[in-house]
């Protein structure tokens, strides 16, 4: 476990949220100091303009004298306005100072600008701005103006501005996780519903898909996935379980023989004859349990990819003569010719090759009508190798042709041939096949069966 | 020849013993791991059949015992084993088993195998072999019974080879399946039926001793000797 993913992701909402309105915030707190600095130093400039006019015009001096608050009134009055106004020998004109500041007098400039207006801070330790002009009082005398203000609520109000931007950042961020977790714990619904479908999933029950329609599109790959896991559980698990139910099946058939008629032998007594009559009945019965056994075991090794093929390299004409050879008498027997004309090579496992043949020819001599042949050969179909076994006999029936491959399918049930055939030889010929990487197929023709094995060319 | 048997399957252990010792050996059969260990050291034995699947001390612990011990270690050992998977099979020949038989086995295949491990007749080497009145000539391969040349092909020569050499004993559908065609898998017994049908008519039929004899549910059996009862 990692830790809750809601919680993660909601984390780094915040965060993402915290950050980047703090960041927005601190710049327009920044315009906005800047821009209302801006216009305070304008307005100071003004007010300078202002004292300049006032006196430059005639009665000034009067004004200065008698009137000096006239010049407090012009900055509306406020207490942290300070005018000085000095002669050219520093004599004080005026000096409106209520707080009693001390603050620095730059040298006048003839027209001063922004750059001219200076910063200083005020005894309480608000920040404040001070600019110097000449003028020349009531039109003749010099005298050496100098306005300053300290900006106490100003600084009380970028302080508010700031706390506001500081809420607002953490409200959003709260906000914001708050909205993640909400958005994850509906975008994660689709996941529990897996969940549920998952925990309702046991043998028998493997069959069920996943509905991907109300799922986002994000999530539909790993639907897909489960889905055909959920598929492949499925075939596997059928086979699985038939695979038992069919062996169960099979089963009951040589070991009710055995029982039955050991135990009919038992209940009277009965020559040494009869008993060895009994006994090599039964040792029929169990070599066909047994080949059963041998035969379904290799099936389901071969499925599980259990049985590695030793490839090598074979001569196709040999291992026919070797297999015609072998079924000779047989074939002699039921009045069959056995025909085979192949050359070239095949990559392939000598054993599991022959096996699959042998299975082939035994049911191509068994079903073929007597006095006809059965044909053995091999060609090349592009990139497929086949070796096909030809008998001529009763066709296959078009409802057994699909099933001819599947374990314990008799096309013939009659019980005669039966009791020979364990139904599990075609079944070990397509596994062989699977094995090589092939398959096998069943081609019927106007009155011929053609069974073929079709393997990779290399 | 003294075989030791270490099998705790009662039915298998008795069958084995019995079966061994009608077909002439001496047989000892140890129910569990630590006496067939214990009578592996004390009686001279010349071949152990070992079951893989044994109580307390299981056959690969009494296999690596037996090999780590001086007086056992080049003792045969054919196994048997109830699992037919690669890995057992790799295992008791990696641990230095010399066979092994996937039960359920057919008891003439075991009887082969011991008799090949022990490399002991009756297999018959000989260049000229006398069944009753037959004789072949290995070399030339030619089959002449009361001095009348047997015509036979190449494979009914082979099969009759394979049965001669080892005269008297009974050989499995399978394995004369393998020994004459190589083909090592559980075929269709009809076609070794059909061979030997094929070799009877041109070696038994005309002539009133019987060299080849079904034993049903076995095998078949080259010899003169007629046992009786034979179908």
């Amino acid at each position: 476990m990692k830790g809750s993913l809601t919680l993660r992701v909601s984390l780094a909402f915040v965060l993402i949220v915290a950050f980047s309105a703090a960041g927005l915030g601190w710049y327009l707190y920044r315009s906005f100091v800047d821009e209302i600095v801006r216009r305070d130093d304008h307005a100071l400039l003004g007010k300078l303009r202002q004292v300049q006019q006032l006196l430059g015009s005639p009665g000034a001096q009067q004004l200065v004298h008698e009137r000096p608050q006239y010049f407090r009134d012009t900055m509306s009055g406020q207490e942290n306005s300070l005018v000085r106004i000095a002669d050219a020998t520093g004599q004080m004109l005026l000096d409106i100072n209520a707080p009693g500041e001390r603050y620095p007098v730059p040298p006048p400039v003839p027209a001063p600008s922004r750059a001219d207006v200076k910063a200083w801070t005020s005894s309480a330790g608000y920040p404040a701005q001070v600019v110097s002009g000449s003028a020349r009082l009531g039109g003749e005398r010099p005298v050496h103006i100098t306005v300053a203000r300290v900006y106490a609520d100003r600084t009380a109000m970028f302080h508010r501005y700031r706390q506001q931007i500081v809420i607002a950042c953490a409200l959003g961020a709260a906000l914001a996780g708050l909205l993640a977790a909400l958005m994850l714990a509906h975008g994660l619904r689709p996941l529990r519903a897996i969940a549920a479908h998952a925990a309702l999933v046991r043998p028998g029950r493997l069959d069920g898909q996943i509905d991907s329609t109300s799922v986002p599109r994000e999530l539909q790959p790993l639907i897909t996935a489960l889905n055909a896991m959920l598929a492949r559980l499925h075939d596997g698990y059928t086979r699985l379980s038939g695979f038992s139910a069919d062996l169960a099946h099979e089963f009951r058939t040589p070991v009710n023989n055995l029982l039955g008629q050991t135990q009919v032998a038992l209940a009277h007594p009965r020559s040494a004859q009869e008993y060895e009559e009994l006994l090599a009945s039964n040792v029929e019965e169990l070599e066909r349990l047994s080949g059963m056994v041998d035969s379904m075991l290799f099936l389901a090794r071969a499925q599980q990819d259990d049985v590695v093929p030793v490839r090598m390299r074979l001569s196709v004409g040999e291992e026919f003569a070797r297999m015609a050879e072998f079924f000779e008498g047989m074939a002699e027997e039921r009045e069959l010719t056995l025909q085979h004309a192949a050359t070239g090579e095949l990559q392939a496992d000598a054993q599991l090759l022959r096996r699959a043949l042998a299975n082939l020819l035994s049911n191509a001599i068994r079903h073929a009508h007597p006095g006809t042949v059965v044909r053995l050969a091999a060609a090349a179909q592009g990139s497929w190798i086949e070796l096909a076994v030809t008998n001529a006999g009763d066709p296959i029936g078009e409802r057994d042709l699909p099933h001819l491959f599947e374990r314990f399918y008799r096309a013939d049930t009659a019980r005669s041939e039966g009791a020979r055939s364990t139904g599990l030889g075609l079944s070990i010929v397509g596994a062989i096949m699977q094995l090589h990487g092939g398959r096998a197929e069943v081609r019927p023709g106007p009155g011929t069966n053609t069974f073929v094995l079709l393997f990779p060319a290399d | 020849m003294h075989i030791l048997i270490i099998e705790d399957e009662p039915k298998t252990g008795d069958y084995l013993q019995r079966g061994l010792r009608e077909c002439g050996f001496t047989a000892s059969l140890a129910r569990n791991g630590r006496d067939g260990l214990h009578l592996a050291s004390e009686e001279q034995i010349d071949l152990v059949v070992l079951d893989v699947m044994l109580p307390r001390m299981n056959g690969w612990e009494v296999l690596a015992a037996l090999r780590a011990r001086a007086e056992t270690a080049q003792l045969p050992v054919l196994f048997l084993t109830a699992r037919d998977e690669v890995q057992d099979r790799v295992r008791g020949l990696e641990l230095g088993a010399d066979d092994y038989l996937v039960k359920p086995f057919a008891f003439v295949e075991l009887v082969a195998r011991i008799r090949t491990l022990l490399r002991r007749g009756p297999v018959r080497e000989d260049d000229l072999l006398h069944i009753g009145d037959m004789e072949i000539d290995v070399i030339g391969r030619k089959v002449r019974r009361q001095g009348r040349v047997v015509l036979l092909t190449a494979q009914e020569f082979n099969l009759l080879y394979l049965l001669a050499r080892r005269e008297g004993q009974v050989l499995s559908r399978a394995l004369i399946a393998s020994q004459v065609w190589d083909m090592n898998f559980d075929s269709d017994t009809n076609v070794i039926d059909a061979a030997i049908r094929r070799l009877r008519r041109k070696l038994d039929d005309p002539f009133d001793l019987k060299l080849i004899h079904t034993r049903r549910g076995m095998g078949y059996v080259c010899e003169a000797a007629s046992r009786e009862p034979h179908r």
